[in-house]
């Protein structure tokens, strides 16, 4: 699926098209978050970093990047897994399994949240299990990592199935014959190829992970200092009329969202290229 | 073959064209829509006016079931005119920035006078609102605790909640205005005396109390409604919370009680006209005999069946006689009103703040 390289093109349509799209995208997405910085530094830049280092909003910031960065390795990891499967196998309700895959990006995040509070609950046999040997599942860090790891499993398994299904199995049993081991087959043949991919799925996932807030205001707890993540401080701050601080830590989220994004994007041109 | 690739491009421009025009158009259409956050679509036919209420979310079922039916038809009897009304119900702070935002509503209801001061300081109601009778409120209820049923922690004042054994549900104050009643109601308990920790006047063993009580909130939930749910789904050992709450909570069946403290708070909610846009829409004086129908004996019955205590003295003295006794029930204005609460206990460096940036560590 790699797309063709075209050259510039001069023509007049294209260039409308160019400049429509690029006019489209700032209307849409720039000029409101650019908006968002200029309230956030309303009270100059020292303001605003007054704003983000308070305590309460850096014990949010703090806990929101690695919760995200957790849910981005292990759903890095699974991700690889649940795509081999997939792609790999042929067995009766993959389509189904694939489709499950999806749902988290088309049901409202916040009914997630309930549903692992209905299953994980203190009240819920599983979670009176856990209480009973002393781990705190809802309303406590297990339970953001859960409702996390939820909501951006579609990344990690999108970016890296289409590079296992360029990828031939000719290679792998050329590797077996040759007397290397599953593991070394693993490392050395398989692996390689689907890194940039598996990095790419990954930054996605912890992009989408640094901004979710319907499943955690619902999980979480929303303690300060312990449970409170950045998008729900950020909404607390909205609600009680505090929009400069409000707005200092969300573009702080936007900054690092950005970051992870756009390394999301080169390794993507990787792994494009590393398929050509 | 290279026409048609020039053709596939022009295909492409024009359907982007097409799509940047939907988006910007739909954008046109989207600040027209005058009922921004949710309510039906309803235009006034010749003879009808269509009057729009944003209230916040406890009174719903008595202005929608009760009140809202009985003034339509006592609006038809007497001027002939059919009023259509728009409801939408959201959290009142929410509801107070989508009016302050351009949401046209005539009246609003809300759950703290603040949400309508924001209304006044951003120029949409007259200041003078809260010279009507009442205060310009049209409800009560006082802050309680929910307890299990049978209350088997024996919670019964404030003070219980700081104790070890106890797990306390209490909303964000700082996403949830009602939440701000809670932190008042034992802020004001502490500085009255009532409490036997604290010293009557002191700040500092107030907030010692309210960092104890908070030390003990295992969730602070998004607004009042979603705490009551928790506590409704099993969690927790007690809710701060409205007397209303539980009394709704226990009419459709759900079995816990409450425990009023000895000293709480007289939760107050206001109803105003929203000048501006009424006197956009031509509806003052409609809006104004909505706004005086509510405080009739006739809807404050109907507000006491949804548990709320009225505002009318004859109506309130019927309800009161079978609602528990509160030894020091005290108002806002006795703290010394909301613009001075919001500074020392809401405001950045308030009592409030202090207490909840410690939390936790």
């Amino acid at each position: 699926m790699r797309l063709p390289r075209l050259e510039r093109s001069t023509s007049r349509v294209d260039i409308a098209l160019r400049g429509g799209v690029a006019l489209y995208v700032m209307l849409l997405v720039v000029l409101p978050l650019a908006t968002l910085v200029k309230v956030g530094f309303g009270g100059g830049v020292a303001g605003a970093l007054a704003a983000i280092t308070s305590p309460v909003a850096q014990s949010a910031l703090v806990l929101t990047l690695w919760t995200s960065l957790l849910v981005a390795v292990v759903g890095g990891v699974m991700g690889v897994v649940v795509a081999w499967v997939l792609v790999r196998y042929r067995f009766p309700g993959r389509g189904l399994l694939s489709a499950f895959v999806d749902l988290p990006l088309a049901i409202p995040t916040l009914v997630a949240g309930m549903a692992i509070v209905a299953l994980l609950g203190p009240q819920t046999v599983i979670g009176a299990a856990f209480a009973a040997v002393g781990v705190k599942i809802a309303f406590a860090e297990p339970a953001i990592v859960l409702a996390l790891a939820f909501v951006s499993l579609p990344f990690t398994v999108r970016a890296v199935e289409p590079v296992l299904m360029e990828l031939d199995p000719a290679e792998e049993e050329a590797a077996s014959t040759l007397g290397a081991s599953g593991f070394l087959t693993l490392r050395r043949v398989i692996l390689p190829p689907l890194l940039p991919a598996i990095g790419s799925g990954a930054a996605q996932a912890f992009s989408r992970a640094l901004a979710e807030f319907g499943s955690i205001v619902v999980v979480a707890g929303n303690i300060p200092n312990k449970t409170l993540t950045a998008p729900v401080y950020v909404f607390g701050e909205i609600e009680s009329g505090f929009p400069e601080a409000a707005s200092a830590v969300a573009v702080a989220l936007i900054g690092v969202a950005l970051l992870s994004t756009l390394s999301a994007q080169s390794l993507e041109r990787l792994a494009t290229v590393n398929r050509g | 073959m290279k026409r048609d690739r020039k053709n596939g491009r022009l295909t492409t421009a024009i359907v982007a064209c097409a799509f940047l025009c939907a988006a910007c158009g739909g954008k046109g259409a989207g600040e027209a829509d005058p009922a921004a956050p949710g309510g039906g679509k309803a235009t006034a036919a010749p003879g009808e006016v269509t009057l729009t209420l944003a209230a916040y979310t406890t009174p719903r079922e008595a202005y929608g079931k009760a009140i809202i039916p009985a003034f339509q038809k006592h609006w038809l009897e007497k001027k002939g005119q059919k009023v259509v009304f728009q409801e939408s119900y959201l959290g009142s702070g929410a509801q107070s920035r989508a009016v302050a935002g351009g949401f046209e509503a005539d009246v609003v209801a809300l759950s703290l006078a603040p949400d309508v001061q924001r209304l006044v300081d951003a120029g949409f109601i007259d200041a003078k609102w809260g010279e009507r009778p009442d205060n310009g409120m049209v409800s009560r209820s006082i802050a309680v605790l929910a307890v299990r049923s049978g209350n088997p922690k024996g919670i019964k004042d404030w003070e219980d909640l700081g104790r070890a054994d106890v797990e306390v549900l209490t909303p964000n104050a700082k996403t949830s205005g009602g939440a701000m009643w809670n932190v008042l109601a034992m802020y004001g308990a502490a500085m009255r005396g009532h409490v036997a920790s604290a010293k009557a006047g002191d700040v500092e063993s107030a907030k010692a109390l309210l960092s104890k009580v908070f030390a003990r909130v295992t969730i602070m939930d998004k607004g009042a409604r979603e705490s009551m749910l928790t506590f409704e789904k099993g969690v927790g050992d007690v809710a701060i919370t409205y007397e209303n709450e539980v009394l709704v909570g226990n009419k459709s069946g759900l079995k816990y009680d409450y425990v009023v403290p000895k000293s709480t708070l007289l939760i107050e909610n206001p109803i105003a006209v929203v000048d501006k846009y009424v006197d956009k829409h031509g509806t003052r004086e409609i809006a104004t005999a909505f706004v005086e129908f509510a405080k009739l004996p006739e809807q404050q019955r109907a507000f006491a069946e949804y548990g709320l205590r009225p505002v009318d003295a004859a109506v309130a003295a019927e309800v009161e006689a079978k609602l528990p006794k509160v030894t020091d029930l005290f108002t806002v204005r006795d703290l010394g009103g909301w613009p001075e609460m919001i500074e020392k206990v809401f405001g950045e460096t308030g009592v409030y703040g202090q207490v909840i940036a410690s939390l936790g560590r």
